[in-house]
């Protein structure tokens, strides 16, 4: 933290020459030193743990308590009645999603988790409207194709050079 | 910019001009700017085009899932913003955040704090045509956004505050991350020193151009980096909310309140945030995250997930039922001070919650600050202030 006396005088005159000069200098040393983009179709960054990405279900652990329904914030879970099953069960529109991850924080049994899927494409607004056997079925496949993905995996690190940098993962 | 010609005033052609709403230094929000010859005679600034009724929604919702509500009216600052309603629902339900929930608070609060104003020096930098600030207020942030990633699990839109304590633990390897992001930004903000602050371009662009005098600040109800720019010494951290009670820090207070102090101000802020944070992190206590009337409540087979640094909730979490009562609390955020006033009448949804936010309060900046500055000056003094459009109209 800056101490009083150097506060007071903080903004002192410059000499135009030296401080264009200086701050040239500045722009050439960065110039030099390896950016801190991360290519993201080549590379995909290794997300942390408990990322909240695309929330997965799965249908034979649900108990059917409604409570994900509730608490999810832009109502992207509805309760669907299932033929042949006597529960209501969760369906999702990932189109309205946020991502908050409540509902996998509410839920008593552990069937809602967070994964890491965060970049999905769908084609069709239709068709991010899953109801609860298509939520399971998709959620499983989503989950197994990205453990499959062959881009290059990196994990960020802060590195004291260049702000950020990233390191293969094997 | 359309402009047209008003007609004479005192003798000189007076020329409306309006800027916005989407020109792309103005963005969600318009100028309409008077000008005599070059000089600027008056500005009206017209808000309200991102206005979403986020006071009206919140009335129509549990409490629960008004955070993440909330938080949308500044996506860069989410746990700022959230912090101060998330304490006055927590005084009317007659709990307190555990001391190691209230130091997390506090750490990703000021981790929001850097981003937020780097993000708002890199705007202004762009502002003044200076795109290397605008690249590296940007790429700086990264690293601070991939901190807040790393602690709650989400880039921008974290909703770590709820009531009773945070989401998510710290995890491992966050101090050492930390730690070299620190040294990486104190070296790097001496560089910014070099390439923006100390840079003669825009020393002549920002020095003694839309001055904001102790007075003027104080009559307007400015707010913020911007308020302290002009030598108020007021900082709503002070009042001692989450863990600033318990940490060491004295606000950045400028004296000039011209455009290079108000980027003087944020840049120093940011070296500020660095040493609370590690002030925070050293301090930082043992014990719970989320308070046990709650945490008791959740089902045995899910209690494993505590010890996982991972915070689970009981079934009656969304119908929480604060007491019947009025309530006013204040936060400081990246751009000032945002309050809340929160009446409820015991039901499950807040019956009115009132927010004002630091955006909001610093619009009137716009009509006292240009007049007498240049048209060019404009983009200058905007780019100062460090304004949020969708923070203003909520």
């Amino acid at each position: 933290m800056t101490n009083k006396e150097e506060r007071d005088n903080h903004r002192p005159s410059i000499n135009p020459v030296l401080a264009h000069l200086e701050a040239i200098a500045t722009g050439i040393k960065w110039l030099t030193r390896k950016p801190m983009t991360l290519m993201y179709p080549d590379m995909e960054e290794k997300k942390p743990e408990y990322f909240r990405g695309f929330i997965i279900f799965n249908y034979n652990k649900c108990i059917g308590c409604s409570l994900c329904a509730q608490i999810c914030p832009p109502r992207a879970i509805h309760m669907y009645r299932v033929p042949g099953d006597k529960r209501i069960r969760p369906g999702y529109d990932a189109g309205r999603c946020i991502h908050c991850g409540l509902c996998t924080d509410i839920c008593p049994t552990d069937a809602l988790d967070v994964s890491p899927v965060h970049d999905e494409v769908f084609e069709q607004i239709g068709s991010m409207d899953f109801d609860p056997v298509e939520w399971h079925i998709i959620s499983k496949k989503l989950v197994e194709e990205h453990a499959k993905r062959k881009r290059k995996l990196v994990i960020t690190r802060v590195d004291e050079e260049v702000g950020l940098r990233y390191e293969p993962v094997e | 910019m359309i402009g047209r010609e008003l007609g004479q005033r005192d003798g000189y052609r007076v020329v409306e001009l309006y800027i916005g709403p989407q020109h792309p230094a103005s963005g969600h929000m318009r100028l309409v700017v008077y000008l005599d010859g070059d000089i600027i005679v008056r500005v009206d600034p017209d808000i309200g085009y991102v206005h979403r009724t986020m006071e009206k929604l919140s009335e129509i919702r549990e409490y629960v899932r008004v955070i993440s509500l909330i938080e949308r009216m500044t996506i860069i600052d989410s746990c700022n913003i959230t912090l101060p309603f998330v304490e006055a629902v927590e005084k009317l339900l007659g709990i307190e955040a555990p001391p190691r929930a209230k130091y997390l608070r506090t750490i990703l609060c000021e981790i929001n704090r850097i981003s937020s104003h780097l993000y708002g020096l890199g705007i202004g930098g762009i502002f003044l045509n200076h795109s290397t600030m605008f690249m590296w207020g940007f790429g700086d942030r990264e690293v601070f956004v991939h901190l807040a990633s790393l602690l709650t699990g989400a880039r921008l839109t974290h909703t770590y505050n709820i009531f009773g304590g945070v989401r998510r633990d710290l995890p491992q390897g966050f101090k050492d991350e930390f730690l070299k992001a620190k040294r990486y930004m104190l070296r790097k903000l001496k560089d910014y020193d070099k390439m923006f602050f100390n840079n003669p371009v825009i020393r002549g662009r920002l020095e003694n151009v839309g001055v904001l005098p102790k007075d003027k600040a104080i009559a307007y109800g400015i707010t913020g980096p911007n308020l302290r720019a002009s030598g108020v010494r007021y900082d709503a951290r002070l009042l001692g909310y989450a863990a600033y009670s318990e940490l060491d820090f004295e606000p950045v207070v400028g004296k000039y309140g011209d455009g290079l102090e108000r980027v003087w101000v944020r840049l120093r802020e940011i070296e500020m945030s660095l040493d609370l944070i590690e002030q925070a992190l050293k301090q930082l206590p043992d014990g719970p995250i989320f308070h046990e009337r709650y945490a008791k409540m959740v089902p045995p087979a899910m209690k494993k997930w505590f010890e996982k640094g991972r915070v689970k909730l009981p079934g009656g979490y969304v119908r929480l039922r604060p007491r019947k009562g009025e309530i006013f609390s204040r936060g400081e955020m990246g751009h000032g001070e945002v309050t809340y006033y929160l009446v409820s009448d015991g039901g499950m949804m807040p019956y009115r919650l009132r927010i004002v936010t630091p955006s909001a309060r610093n619009a009137i900046m716009f009509s006292i600050l240009p007049p007498g500055n240049t048209l060019m000056d404009l983009p200058a003094i905007y780019g100062s202030m460090d304004y949020f459009p969708p923070e203003a109209d909520r």
